[in-house]
């Protein structure tokens, strides 16, 4: 009861403090309102500008042309960082699809638990601007799966990148119509991070230490010495 | 929080002969705002996106209660329980009351200036449940029983050595070490790490609550909040009225200037948006969540000539740039909310008795308006506040008297100029060998700490006016 008192009450002050527009005018004015603009990109090659904000970011990338070269970059993340060839792997139902087999890795599909060495998940959308990957929780990708691993390794179908959040909302809204509001939808752009000790950025804080993206589509090799340019990173092509 | 605002000045002392902690202010002081300005320069057209956002803001505003209506429905559609607050004590019994509900023991917590604002964890440790903060700065200074200096960076007074002696102090250690900032938060990491996994609550803030969606934004680089939002079978979300945007994009603009504005960063490591409890084909995420909306004063404020302060996005950003916030520090300020934005602030949410210093705690430079992302002009109602202070007589006597003479000087230019043409070339005659005073009558606040710089022996007026003659005459 005092919580509906409380609600009355608070809601009496707003109203006398609102200048008191019927909902039609205040859905003209706000369609009137802009937002943006976004950021000038540094260039004008969409996925040159997600990779380099990737690297910026504190993450890591590979390039997949198809399916098998995909699961090969897996197979050698894993090995290289955990000299391992497990991994858990999200519900998505596209990656059940891949030949895991060919690279000897063994995907064990769920959620990733306390403890896992890497996670898999397969991005629903990403945005060049912010270089962050979006996954929407439920059966396809669990909340923990993007927090609970020491690596998070995502894969993104660059059909998949927008070039701005306002494009990525207005994706995100279709997906909401059709498909409901999922729990949480997850833009996520880095390994975890904190600068709280006397300002020094340490990577790996509560969630995963580090953050690996497999672009998958056919990109030009020469795409990412670029982004490396535009991180400030060496070109590894001249080495 | 206990408010000792009252007590700025002997604060600001106290945190001034503290040698190494004004040297590390000094340094925050400076790459700080570098920071903030690259990311700025980078952007392109930073002051359009800042227009753009007062904008939607005073929209929202003046139409709160259609918004809030509307966030309320929508939050509810998706399953959450929306509590109202009138003021801090009542937030504080509705989670308290919603812990029992649940038969919570273990509260994972993450950061929120509200439930500071509000006195949050004392009243929960106080009826037996254990309150746990895990955003790293939060943590260290719940672990030392201290308060936030910063609203972003909460422990950013304190050195790595003061840190390591602490976990050395309050960890079992064993074999593990502890040199590095990275140690520091490794250990952090394996502590907190089981009591996400435990805890039976998650409490967390939220940076904006989306109107249409009835979602609610949380932007971390740690990734402790979503942890607490997403591990605990219980999630409750305390927050206050005016975060609302009518629009999900409405937030990209929000999180472009927020980011820029409080790390420099073009985007923080996890930018979150929470419907509500989980859904039937979900496999974890919380069994109910509750939304609590704390008002204390809000609504006050909203129909006040400062309701443009609840425009605030919590960057931090005028507390980085404001030379006395990097001077004295945040714990100075003596309660939640320090800097300029604090300064407005804590009068309104306390009382201007009680905080009488904050307003007149500003050399009117103007640096936090000119960075401030949500175009709060922050001088213009720190000199307002001052005006209330003096028209409700809560500033002292003497200074009263004093500004209203200084008042009725300034009304008769002649007469103004003609007695400060003497007493400064009095002061001229007095001080002129030596260039300086070491004491001066009535300026002992000055003298007391530095020299008095001995006038030159001519009024900037009788040197303006010597100079058109001599202009004239060739």
């Amino acid at each position: 009861m005092s919580e509906d008192r409380a609600r009355a009450e608070i809601l009496a002050r707003v109203r006398h403090a609102s200048v008191g527009q019927s909902a039609k005018d205040i859905a003209q004015e706000l369609a009137t309102l802009d937002t943006g603009p976004p950021p000038v990109p540094k260039t004008s090659d969409l996925c040159c500008a997600f990779f380099a904000q990737v690297l910026r970011n504190g993450g890591t990338l590979d390039m997949a042309a198809d399916r098998s070269t995909a699961v090969k970059a897996v197979a050698n993340y894993l090995l290289a960082n955990f000299r391992s060839s497990k991994i858990v792997a999200s519900g998505d139902p596209r990656l059940a699809a891949f030949p895991w087999r060919e690279a000897g890795v063994l995907p064990r599909f769920g959620t990733a638990r306390s403890g896992d060495a890497a996670a898999l998940s397969f991005a629903r959308l990403a945005v060049a601007e912010t270089g962050a990957i979006v996954t929407y929780t439920g059966r396809n990708n669990a909340a923990g799966h993007n927090l609970l691993a020491e690596s998070h390794i995502v894969l993104l179908d660059l059909g998949d990148l927008y070039p701005t959040l306002e494009d990525a909302w207005a994706q995100i809204h279709h997906d909401l119509h059709h498909q409901g509001r999922p729990r949480g939808i997850n833009f996520i752009a880095g390994p975890s991070s904190t600068a709280d000790v006397e300002a020094q950025l340490v990577l790996g804080a509560h969630g995963p230490r580090r953050w690996h993206i497999i672009a998958l589509g056919d990109v030009p090799e020469s795409t990412l010495n670029t982004a490396r340019r535009l991180a400030g990173q060496a070109d590894q092509s001249a080495e | 929080m206990k408010q000792t605002s009252a007590d700025f000045s002997e604060q600001s002392v106290a945190a001034l002969s503290d040698t190494e902690r004004v040297k590390r202010r000094d340094a925050l002081g400076l790459f700080m705002p570098l920071g903030r300005d690259a990311a700025v320069d980078d952007y392109g057209d930073f002051a359009t996106l800042r227009n753009n956002l007062k904008k939607v803001r005073q929209h929202t505003r003046s139409n709160l209660a259609h918004y809030l209506t509307q966030f309320e429905a929508e939050a509810v559609r998706n399953g959450n329980h929306v509590h109202f607050a009138r003021d801090g004590d009542e937030m504080n019994s509705v989670v308290l009351s919603l812990c029992q509900q649940h038969h919570a023991k273990r509260i994972a917590k993450g950061k929120s200036m509200v439930t500071e604002e509000t006195g949050l964890n004392k009243h929960l440790q106080s009826a037996g449940l254990q309150v746990m903060e895990t955003d790293l700065g939060e943590y260290i200074i719940q672990q030392d029983g201290e308060t936030p200096s910063h609203i972003v960076g909460p422990a950013l007074h304190k050195s790595l050595a003061e840190i390591t002696s602490l976990f050395r102090d309050k960890h079992d250690l064993g074999e593990r070490q502890l040199d590095t900032a990275s140690d520091v938060v490794t250990e952090a990491r394996g502590i907190l790490r089981e009591h996400f996994l435990q805890a039976d609550v998650g409490i967390i803030g939220a940076n904006a609550l989306i109107a249409e969606t009835g979602y609610t934004m949380l932007v971390t680089n740690e990734g402790n909040g979503d942890l607490c939002a997403n591990l605990p079978p219980v999630l409750i979300i305390c927050t206050t009225l005016e975060r609302i945007l009518p629009r999900s994009r409405d937030s990209a603009t929000l999180q472009r200037l927020l980011v820029r504005s409080a790390t420099g960063q073009s985007q923080t490591c996890y930018t979150s948006f929470y419907s509500g409890p989980r859904r039937e084909t979900d496999t974890d995420g919380p069994i109910a969540t509750h939304i609590v909306l704390l008002d204390n004063r809000r609504s006050e404020i909203l129909a006040s000539d400062y309701h443009e302060i609840l425009d605030c996005i919590r960057c931090g950003a005028c507390l980085n740039h404001c030379p006395i916030y990097v001077g004295v520090g945040g714990h100075a300020y003596g309660w939640v909310y320090p800097g300029p934005m604090g300064s407005v602030l804590t009068p309104l949410l306390t009382s201007l008795e009680s905080s009488e210093a904050l307003p007149n705690a500003c050399t009117t430079c103007g640096r936090c308006a000119e960075v401030c992302p949500a175009n709060i002009p922050l001088p213009d109602l720190l000199r307002d506040l001052r005006h209330d202070e003096i028209s409700e007589r809560i500033t002292p006597r003497r200074w009263r008297r004093g500004l209203r003479l200084h008042a009725w000087l300034l009304r008769y230019p002649h007469l103004y100029q003609a007695l400060s043409g003497i007493v400064i070339s009095v002061l001229a005659r007095i001080g002129g060998r030596r260039g300086r005073f070491q004491r001066l009558p009535l300026a002992s606040g000055w003298t007391d700490l530095r020299d008095f710089p001995a006038p030159q022996g001519k009024t900037f007026m009788q040197q303006y006016r010597s100079q058109q003659k001599k202009a004239q005459r060739e």
